[in-house]
Formats: C-alpha cells, structure tokens, sequence
C-alpha cells in the first residue's frame, strides 16, 4: 500500500532569494533557532557530465544537544557552501553537514567555530502534541530577514508523503499555522520543547493553512541512526496489504466479524517480508498491538498505520507479527531491511548521476531524476516500465533499468538521434539488467555494436572502429571530460545482493 | 477522437472566396445530411450521454445513394436527408460504414426522395498544385463555391485510423455554413474528395481523396463490406548503412520489418520479423518505404497496401532475409486489425458489461480507454493501457477478451472493495475467464457458497457470498436505476 507515487501539490518551504510567549520559550527560540545559507549546485541529468546548476536559498535550523543544529535535508541538500546565522547577530558562520537523511528529510549541520555556540542552549526535543493544542513556529519565511514566529494548532496527525524524497511516506503532523517558504527546518515548539521541525505545506492555490511538520519520533529514530557516525535508511515491511472489511472475505478466510486483522495481498521479494509472509495471510497484532481491520494500531493512545511500528526501528530489528494462516494461528519474526529495490523511485540528492557515452550515444539508469528532468511522461513504455517497476516487481530481472536518455548529433549517429527514451535490452547480445553491464557488453562482440531496445524498434548499429575514432571529436564538441560515470561514492550501486544473484 | 478532430469544420471565416449561381448540376448532387448522435456511456455503460445533432453536405451518387464521412453519422440514433431549397425530409438508412476510411454510404428510405438527381459522377484523383472546389449550401439551396487549392497528396492520419490512408492537404477559405460537418471537393463538377476536417486558423483542411471512395464503393457494392486491407507489421526504415549492413540488406532499397503479425497478411504469406521488404506487388520500396506512384511520385508504402488492392487479392512480396532475397505470396485481408483481444474501434456497439453484487465488470476496448480524455494513456489504468497499447507486442491470443473490474457501486455486499477499479480479472471460482458471457455463466451456475474474483493485480483476490449476490442484485439495479443488470 505504501508504493505508489503519491502526486500530492505538496512543496518544500526553504525560501529561494536571493512561534511562543515573549518569556522562557521566545527566549529559548530567539538563542538557538539560526538561519541557514545555502549555495547549492544541482546535478543538471540532462547534461549529466556537467557540473550542474547553482542557486541560492535560505532555510532554518536549530540548535540541539551536542551543538549539532537539526533542520530539513531539503535545506542543505546539494549544498556546495552553507552558512549560518543566529538571530541579531550579524557574523556568518560557514558549516557543514554532518548527516543527511533524505528519506525523512532531515540533516545535521556542524559548524567548527565554537564561538558560534556561545549563549545557545540546546532546544530539547519533546513528544506528539495532543490534536487542537497550540504549537509555535520558529523560521526565517519570505517577508523579511529577522526571526518570525506563527502560531496555529494541531490539525491532524497521520502518515503522509515527504515530497524530498519522492517515494517516503511517515508520520506527519499537520499544523494551521502560516508556514511560508523559509520556514523549512525551523523548530515546532510547544511548552519549551520542540514538538516538529516545520518542512512542507500546500501552494496557496491548492489549500489554506495546511503546514506540515516532521514529528518528535521521526527526528528521534534520525537522531539515534546517526549515534553510529552513519545514516542508514529507512526500513520497510515490503508487502502490499489491504483492509479486511468485507464480511464475506472474513469468511473465506474464516475470520470472525471481530473488526481486527489486514490481509496481505502481495509480497515483494527481496523485502524484509519475502519468504516469511505469504498472500492471505492474516495479520491480527504487530509488536503485541492489535491491528485493526483498516489497518490501525494504537501507539501512545492515537491510531496510527501498523507500519508505524516498523517506521520505528533500524535495520536489522525483528518485527513479531501474529499470523492467521490456513485456518490457524502462528507467530512470525521479520527481520528487517530498506526495501533497496525501490530506490529508483527516490529523488537523488547530492550523488553524481551516472552514465555511459558511446559514439554520441548516452546511457542512463532509470531514475527518479532522469523521469522527471529529462524523460517526462513522453515515452509511454519507458513511463510505464517506470510506473509498474514496484508493482509488477520488474527489479527481478532488471534491477536498474538503463535508458539510451539521448544522442549528442554527430556525424556518426545521424541516423541514431530519434532513438533517444528507449529502454536498452541487450548490447552485443548481452542482457543489460544495470548500468555496469553496459561498458562489458560494449566492449564485447565483433566489429560492429548492435543495441537493442524494448519493443519493436529496430537496433541501433555502430562500428566499433568508427566509434573509437570519433569519441575524441564527440568529447571535444560537447565538452565532456569522461566517457563514462559509473561509480558513485556513497551509492549502494549494486542494489542489494539479489543483482548479483539473478544474473548467475 | 473523430470529434474533437472534426469539429474545426464550424470555424468562422469572414472571407468568401467565390460565390456562384446555383447550376443544373450541384442541385442534382447535394442534399443536407442531419445526424442525431448519442454515443454510448463507457463509463456507465448501461446509459447514453446527452445527444447531439451534426449536419453535413451528402454527396448524391449516381443511382441515388448518398455519400458520407462516418464520423457524420457515427453513434448514430436518426439520419435524414433534406433537399436543398426545399424542406422536403426523408430518413435514411446506413447501407455500408467504414470508421477506418471515415466513409458511409446511405440510401434513403423513400426510394422516390432523390428521384430527378442526376447525382454527382467519380472525377480522377488530384495531385499537389491542382486547383478544385469546396462546395457549400446557402439556407435557401443556392450554391456556394469557394477556391481551393491541394497542398499535398500522401499518407496521412485519418481521425479514427493508426495506419493512415491517402489523405489530401488542402487549402480553402470556408465561410461559415450550416451543414458543413462535411463537405465535397469537385473540380470541373465532378466528385474530388470529401472534405473531413478544417482548421479556421491556417484555412487548411484535409479530404478523403477519390481513390479511397472509389475503393470504398467498389467493396461495398456487393452488398457485403469488407474493408481495406493491412499488411500487419511494423517496419523500420532502413537508410542507416550500419544497420543495412547489420541485417545483410541489399546495396539500397527496402525496410526493415521489426514486427509481423502472424495472422495478418504479410505473416501469413511468411514474412517474418528481420526481414528486408523490398518490392510489393512488384513495386520496389526506397530506404524509407515510399513505392514511386504514377500520380504522386514517391508515396508511402500504405497506399499501395491499403487503397490499391482488395481483401481477397493476391499480394506479392520481394523480401531478403539474412542477405538471401526470396519472393513470397499471400493473400490481402485486414485479420491483423480485426482479430484482436482488445478492439479499438467501437462505434455504434454498445458497451458490454455485467454487474456482480456491485462489483461492475466490462471488456477493454479502446474506446473504453479513450472516453478518459486526451490524455488516456496516462490518466487511464496503467495495467489497462498497458494491455492496449502493447497487444500487438505480446502477440494476445484474439479469443481472450480483456474482462476487468471497472468500478464498484456501493452496497452491502461491496463493503471494503470500494476504492478498487481497472483490475483485469483472471480466474472466477478457479475457472479462467475469456470474456464477459464467461462471467455472467460462472455467476449463475454459483447457487451458494463463494464467489472467488482473482485478479493479476493488487489486492489480487475478492470474494462475495452468492447467497447474498442473488439477494442484492435485484436492490442494487433500483437503487442506482440500471435498466439492466448486464449486457452481453
């Protein structure tokens, strides 16, 4: 249930430029929430061996315990200089990050200069505010430069999507406080303690008053991921379920009208759940908390989806699950792991796209990013390998799809240039499942390079003799340094270990 | 769709080229053509929408039939003729149709209506920089010609067709008219074309050329229509000499054919995927599939397939396969386009479904996919675009209907199924299905316990009690007012 693309006019609030009481809590704020500078440089996918695009934009932070200063990913992501500001105090400080969780969109910053620190105490980080009591932002929104300070109540607290990251749904809390672009990263504070970080909210045209922040246990399980010197990402249960409301689906798997249990209805392999979980199971409690027939656990006394409680823990945690299957009752343990297999529906901060040029020819993986910025919905077999890639668990066979995402003109390809969005099949007769299979496939066969594509189009021809010869013009014309980039520090480029495994 | 493309024809355009006296002959050869149209509801398919009228300018053929576009009269409820000049009415009946071709040809009920109209005689097909007319009716009858000039003669999009047929550019300023929804090209006041789509802005329309009449009228003459024939393959053009060299193709000449459908003609005859085709018919193709035509010079390879034979007639190939050049032979026929799992062209049939306990189940057609706007490739069910617009790729067997769940009416009995739509149904109580009346025989021979709906998608399997099924289903057809609770 937690895959599909959520399409949700939601937007990110760093501010692109160029809350409380006037006693201890405004105080606490005015000392430790800071502005955040941001030079970024975004990776440009259309071009990918070029440098990328610099813009400027500003954010807010704040200071918690170990003089670290929490705020949004989306802030500092991409960063090439950041600094930092505290409120009336005119110097800058430069700083860097520490640790970056796209996936829940939050970031540590570090700033060397202990001086930056002096007079800061540290907000500390409270629980979940009750529904309908009063929160105050903190944040340097459009408007002005000093410190703003809105006041709203808690609206609502469900799971939503994070925008940042593309693919992540958690806990969010919506707030009716103004929240204005340069408000991301700013603390939600609420009896001196912060209670959200403030990150996204609806454009105006869409609707009012609706802000959202990050939770208190969101920024607890980041805070403790990192306590390693690393941050890993979030785990998943990997498996599709759906309410168990329908009385004669409760009888046909005998199951009393008693409201509880979910039934699973899919299973992605190589997810924390494979092997462990089949289809028609039926989960009654998760961790000991009953679940709902729509699919609800109570935590802390407030209904929340059962993959809360996985939300909640670090790969490698076991989840216990009560399972009814085939008429009878049995206990299960997950272990659990980050569903790798869909993270090409993340948005790529930071890393270097990938890619291999051949004779003008230019290969790609399959993102999140190349979809958005380069491919669009244009090519309906690439949007629809694109859509159904998690559905219909395409990762099996081909875990990185590879795209020719364009032909740079050239004397030796002027009958290749319409070719470009298609997906590549084979080269040379070689299954290409990643992106690194791309250069050994190249490289083999005879004296001409056949490509062959999805679908019925015809393949693309080259002569390998012909392509050497022109690389250094093609290079030369189009400023590209390397003919290819396919490894990316930091990257887990071979998606997990079933890669390996299926292409034996 | 035919309607949006077609609509252009209304445009205002102020400029009246040439008006002239009515003569003896246009009053003999045009009559006004009323349209009632009420296309079916896909997305409640037991209803119509709203109906529409739509007017055009018939041609009346020799012997007293009248010429028409399909999209004319289309999802029609009422076709009337009506004189020019006069009021005088008459209903008429559709003889013969082709959505493809955008033709119809209709006879009017009365056999006395047309009588003293000489009707308008086939004129010879046109070539670029000819000089016709387009011809309109003023209210009262008289005749109003205006200049028109042909752009282009070559393949080209029809509104409804994938493959494209002969089509003439043309360029006219028309004045606004009544009936104008179609309108016939003459020269020297013989039939030229027929005018199917105009666009106010450039004053440039396009016209179903008189070759593609006559093809039409020559098949609908015996009473039985056949169509025009396809080919059933997708080619490549093959000017690259890379890929010339790649697929061993002779010295110049020829496409590359990427996909043969066995059923269709050419995978019937034995060509095969990787074949060079270089000759059809004896005539010999270019790099880019154009056949050298004795009126319009290099044409593309579907004129000579689609407008010049017949289904029935022989089609001769020149082919080289792996450098070895072969003839092969076949017959023509359009069974690539026709026996298809999911049919595109569905006009004037009505929608098929069958309603379950609430749960609405239908057979994928293109229509079906086209009534979710302009853009229904990506706003329809991606598993159901999916099957469509990749059928041909995955070679679907023609017998095994598309049957899918298209929405959920709410009711006792769909309590928690509510959200789903657009899941294509595999297997009810174990039993594949092929098509609706499968369905609709499985739900009856159920009398109790499950009724067990698998689907290739997420969640992947329902379930409703028949006992409650048989209960509810004569509620829910009043509730939401079916007037039945399936069509098949």
């Amino acid at each position: 249930m937690r895959f599909g693309i959520w399409k949700l006019a939601l937007v990110l609030l760093p501010f692109f430029a160029g809350c409380g009481k006037e006693d201890g809590q405004l105080r606490e704020a005015k000392k430790n929430v800071v502005m955040i500078e941001v030079t970024a440089q975004v990776w440009d996918y259309r071009l990918p061996w070029n440098p990328g695009t610099v813009s400027s934009s500003r954010g807010a932070g704040f200071v918690i315990e170990g003089n670290r200063i929490l705020t949004n990913a989306h802030v500092v992501s991409s960063a090439r200089y950041i600094t930092v500001q505290r409120e009336a105090d005119p110097r800058k400080y430069p700083a860097k990050v520490l640790h970056v969780a796209h996936d829940c969109d939050l970031a540590l910053v570090e700033v060397q200069d202990p001086e930056f620190f002096k007079g800061t105490t540290a907000l500390p980080i409270g629980g979940i505010p009750d529904l309908e009591s009063v929160v105050s932002v903190y944040g340097f929104p459009i408007g002005g430069d000093r410190l703003s300070v809105t006041r709203g109540v808690v609206s609502r607290i469900d799971y939503n999507s994070y925008t940042h990251s593309g693919r992540e749904s958690h806990l969010a809390i919506q707030i009716d406080a103004a929240i204005n672009p340069g408000n991301s990263g700013g603390p939600v504070i609420q009896s001196d303690k912060v209670v959200g970080v403030a990150f996204q909210g609806f454009r105006g045209d869409v609707a009012q008053n609706v802000g959202y922040m990050i939770p208190t246990p969101v920024i607890r399980r980041f805070l403790k991921d990192v306590e390693d010197g690393h941050y890993d990402h979030y785990v998943d249960i990997a498996i599709r379920w759906m309410p168990l409301e329908n009385p004669a689906m409760r009888k046909y798997l005998h199951r009393p009208n008693d409201g509880l249990g979910v039934v699973v209805t899919d299973i992605f392999s190589e997810g924390s759940s494979d092997g462990v979980l089949k289809k028609e199971d039926v989960l009654l409690s998760i961790d000991g908390h009953p679940i709902e027939s729509d699919g609800s656990v109570r935590l802390d006394g407030q209904p929340v989806q059962l993959e809360e409680i996985v939300e909640r823990k670090f790969a490698g945690d076991q989840v216990e699950l009560e399972v009814w299957r085939n008429q009878s009752l049995e206990k299960v343990t997950l272990t659990l792991r980050p569903a790798e297999m869909f993270s090409m529906y993340e948005n790529l901060y930071e890393e270097a796209p990938r890619y291999v040029l051949y004779g003008g020819l230019v290969f790609q993986p399959l993102t999140s990013n190349l979809m958005g910025g380069l491919l669009g919905a244009s090519d309906l077999r690439l949007r629809q390998t694109y859509t159904l890639f998690g559905q219909d668990q395409l990762y099996r066979e081909t875990p990185e799809p590879v795209i020719l995402s364009s032909v740079l003109p050239d004397r030796l390809n002027v009958y290749l240039v319409g070719m470009a969005g298609q997906i590549v099949r084979e080269i040379n007769g070689q299954r290409i499942r990643t992106l690194a299979d791309v250069i050994p496939a190249l490289e083999s066969g005879g004296e001409r390079t056949v490509i062959r594509f999805e679908g019925d189009q015809r393949p693309a021809v080259l002569k390998k003799s012909e392509v050497d010869r022109v690389m250094p013009r093609i290079m030369a014309q189009y400023g590209i340094k390397e003919v290819s980039r396919t490894e990316v520090n930091g990257r887990r480029l071979a998606k997990g270990s079933f890669s390996g495994e299926k292409s034996k | 769709m035919n309607r949006g493309w077609m609509i252009f024809l209304f445009g205002w355009v102020t400029i009246v080229m040439a008006a002239a006296p009515a003569d003896i002959t246009s009053r003999g050869s045009l009559v006004r053509i009323r349209a009632s149209i009420q296309p079916y509801d896909q997305f409640r398919p037991w209803q119509k929408k709203a109906p529409f009228g739509l007017n055009g300018t018939g041609v009346v053929l020799p012997g007293g039939k009248v010429l028409a576009t399909a999209a004319l009269v289309e999802n029609r409820t009422e076709v009337g003729l009506e004189k020019p000049g006069s009021a005088e009415k008459c209903a008429a009946e559709v003889e013969a149709i082709d959505y493809e071709a955008n033709l119809a040809l209709l006879k009017p009920t009365d056999p006395e209506f047309l009588k003293g109209f000489a009707g308008m005689v086939m004129g010879t097909a046109l070539r670029s920089g000819d000089k016709a007319e387009v011809w309109q009716l003023e209210r009262n009858g008289e005749l109003l010609r205006n200049q028109a000039e042909i752009l282009s003669a070559g393949v080209g999009r029809y509104p409804s067709d994938e493959a494209g047929f002969l089509v003439y550019g043309v360029r006219v300023s028309l004045p606004k008219r009544d009936d104008s929804y179609m309108l016939p090209l003459v020269r020297n006041g013989q039939l030229a074309g027929i005018m199917m789509g105009y666009d106010r802005d450039s004053q440039e329309g396009s016209a179903i050329p008189v070759p593609m009449i006559e093809h039409f009228l020559k098949d609908s003459a015996d009473g039985k229509y056949e169509g025009f024939p396809t080919l059933g393959v997708s080619w490549s053009p093959l000017r690259d000499p890379n890929l010339r060299e790649e697929v061993l193709a002779p010295k110049s000449g020829g496409v590359l054919l990427t996909r043969v459908n066995p059923r269709g003609t050419a995978g019937r005859a034995g060509l095969m995927e990787g074949d060079v085709l270089l000759s059809v018919d004896g005539f010999n193709l270019d790099e880019d599939g154009n056949y050298r035509d004795a009126l319009y010079g290099p044409t593309a390879v579907g004129n000579l397939i689609r407008t010049r034979p017949t289904v029935g007639s022989p089609a001769k190939f020149h082919i080289s396969r792996r450098g070895k050049e072969m003839d092969l032979a076949g017959v023509y026929d359009r069974k690539a386009r026709e026996e298809v799992a999911i049919p595109t062209l569905q006009y004037d049939v009505p929608p098929k479904y069958v309603v379950v306990g609430g749960l609405v189940f239908q057979e994928l057609t293109g229509t079906y996919l086209q009534e979710w706007g302009d853009k229904w490739s990506e706003r329809a069910p991606q598993r159901l675009v999916q099957l469509f617009t990749f059928q041909h790729e995955k070679r679907a067997d023609p017998e095994k209907k598309v049957v899918f769940l298209s929405q959920v009416l709410p009711s006792p009995t769909t309590l928690g199924y509510l959200q789903l739509s657009g899941l294509v149904l595999e297997k009810l109580n174990g039993r594949e299905i092929h098509n609706l009346q499968e369905l609709a025989e499985t739900v009856d021979r159920a009398d109790s316990g499950d009724l067990v709906f698998e689907f290739t998608d997420d969640p992947g399997k329902l379930v409703l009690g028949a006992t409650e099924v048989r209960a509810v289903q004569e509620k829910i057809g009043k509730d939401y007012n079916l007037p039945a609770l399936r069509r098949l």
